[in-house]
């Protein structure tokens, strides 16, 4: 009744259990399929990094163009409104069907999945990214100026470094809602990890066993990354917070303190000058 | 040194200085006081084009850098960044960078203005730290300093470029009574040592004890000036009435 499967419909590796069973829970699922879910996750983790990469970089050009002059800022705030408003189902299937039939250019699942995450959450990110550059304190970019630094040095060594550790905490609730919505990519066909549990499951029908298991996969992912965010916010608290980030910022502090060590002895010398 | 003629600065529709000139010569040391309100800041925000005039002459060292005196040919003028390399300034509220360290807070403009090397700036950022008192703070963070120390390191800061002239705007006015000395004592040594000052200051003390030149201002216009005894001598009778309040 149930046809050897085509191991290559699942992307990775064959689906090792085809018991069937509607009344008992087979957990022993997951652990047979656990290189299909791995690969799931890593695909998932994957395209969310690239399009987490892609949309920081547009939507921080964004929030300075929304931030701009006359025509650029309305073609920003045109771009934010409308790409805000997009569901993730809707921008894949307009990038990967749509932009094919419009073009003739057939993208990968893959590329169709960042893209159409980058269109969106860069939107985000340009609202982020501007309230975080207009919470400074214009004293900022004064002393920056006044101690005769160009605007764009400015920019990237005293406003940017303060406006992402503003930023931090928005971003990374971002990047969780990204990993999430890699799941409606199942639907042009990327073998996430929603697609993976679809795909064991129309051979074993054990969707409680397995989208449990795929629901678990996305809140350690959440619980894992919330880490990452909040060791980053440490680093960049000052003064730095916390076992690793003090472990991070050691090579800093070392240098420093060896530094004082090495002008106090040479003291003496200079102090009778002043 | 710094020569502004007719300085007239816009905000909006309100005009706050209504035609300033000062002239700074070297190793001078200039002390602008007033009531709020009264431009004084705009007036030293103007050297370094902080705010540009809306119109009038700001030289240095003959260069013309502002926007010109109305009715005369339009000069060549020198480029903001250039004039700012040359002039240091202190502000009120420190501004200095809370992501960095006191030593990076120094070492981020020497690597990116004088383009020194890492070492090169980490080395000398150390000396100008240790020239206020403050080598043992190199490793913290502003948000772990006093106001006081806060503020010298901004003046070390502002110092390590080796500037011409230093501006300080109000420098002690965000801080608690005690800690106002030791940022007194930091500009004190500085004007000693031959350092050209434009100070903004409500201290009136420091300004009778280092000030050259002393200008009192109101309502965007200058209202009397005067030398080293400028604080007995003023004849002024708004001068007067502020220092009688104030002293």
């Amino acid at each position: 009744m149930f046809a050897s499967p085509d191991p290559s419909i699942y992307g990775v590796g064959a689906v090792k259990s085809l018991s069937v069973s509607a009344v008992t829970y087979d957990w022993g699922l997951v652990w047979e399929n656990r290189d299909l879910f791995w690969w799931g996750t890593v695909l998932a983790l994957q395209v969310s990094i690239v399009a987490l990469i892609l949309s920081l970089s547009f939507g921080l050009v964004l929030a300075l163009g929304r931030m701009g002059r006359k025509p650029v800022t309305f073609f920003a705030a045109a771009y934010i409104n409308i790409f805000r408003g997009i569901p993730a189902l809707v921008s894949v299937i307009w990038v990967y069907f749509g932009w094919s039939l419009l073009t003739g250019y057939n993208f990968t699942p893959f590329q169709a999945g960042v893209i159409a995450l980058t269109l969106l959450y860069s939107a985000f990110f340009a609202e982020i990214f501007r309230s975080a550059l207009m919470a400074l304190p214009p004293g900022q970019s004064e002393a920056g100026l006044a101690l005769g630094m160009s605007r764009p040095k400015v920019f990237f060594f005293i406003k940017l470094p303060q406006a992402t550790k503003i930023a931090l905490p928005n971003i990374g609730n971002m990047y969780i809602g990204m990993v999430k919505d890699t799941s409606v990519f199942t639907v042009i066909g990327l073998v996430e990890i929603v697609r993976v549990t679809q795909n064991i499951n129309s051979i074993t029908f054990q969707p409680f066993v397995l989208f449990t298991t795929a629901a678990i996969i996305y809140v350690f992912l959440a619980f894992g990354l919330d880490f990452i965010f909040r060791t980053l916010e440490k680093v960049l608290s000052t003064p730095t917070k916390g076992l690793i980030a003090l472990t991070i910022t050691s090579r800093r502090t070392a240098r420093i303190n060896s530094l004082i060590h090495s002008k106090e002895v040479a003291l003496p010398v200079s102090s009778e000058k002043n | 040194m710094v020569e502004l003629h007719g300085v007239r600065k816009t905000f909006g529709t309100n005009e706050v200085l209504h035609g300033i000139d000062l002239t700074v010569s070297r190793g001078e040391h200039v002390v602008l006081f007033g009531p709020s309100g009264s431009g004084k800041s705009t007036v030293l925000r103007s050297i370094n084009l902080l705010e540009v005039p809306t119109s009038g002459s700001v030289k240095f060292k003959g260069v013309e850098y502002g926007p010109g005196i109305e009715g005369t040919p339009k000069p060549q003028r020198g480029s903001a960044l250039d004039l700012r390399r040359s002039i240091g300034m202190v502000f009120q509220q420190f501004n200095l960078f809370p992501h960095l360290t006191a030593l990076h807070n120094i070492v981020l403009p020497l690597r990116s203005v004088r383009k020194l090397s890492r070492k090169d700036a980490e080395e000398k950022a150390a000396e100008s730290l240790r020239d206020v008192g403050l080598l043992k703070w190199a490793g913290s963070f502003p948000a772990q300093m006093s106001g006081g120390q806060q503020q010298r390191v901004a003046i070390a800061r502002a110092l390590s470029l080796d500037p011409e002239v230093m501006l300080f705007d109000e420098p002690t006015s965000a801080l608690d009574p005690e800690l106002v000395g030791e940022v007194l004592a930091v500009m004190r040594r500085l004007a000693v040592g031959g350092m050209t000052m434009v100070v903004v200051t409500h201290e009136l003390g420091f300004a009778r004890e280092v000030g050259d030149h002393n200008v009192f201002m109101e309502e965007g216009l200058v209202v009397e000036t005067g030398g080293k005894s400028f604080f007995d001598e003023c004849s002024h009778p708004r001068t007067r009435a502020f220092m009688g309040s104030v002293l």
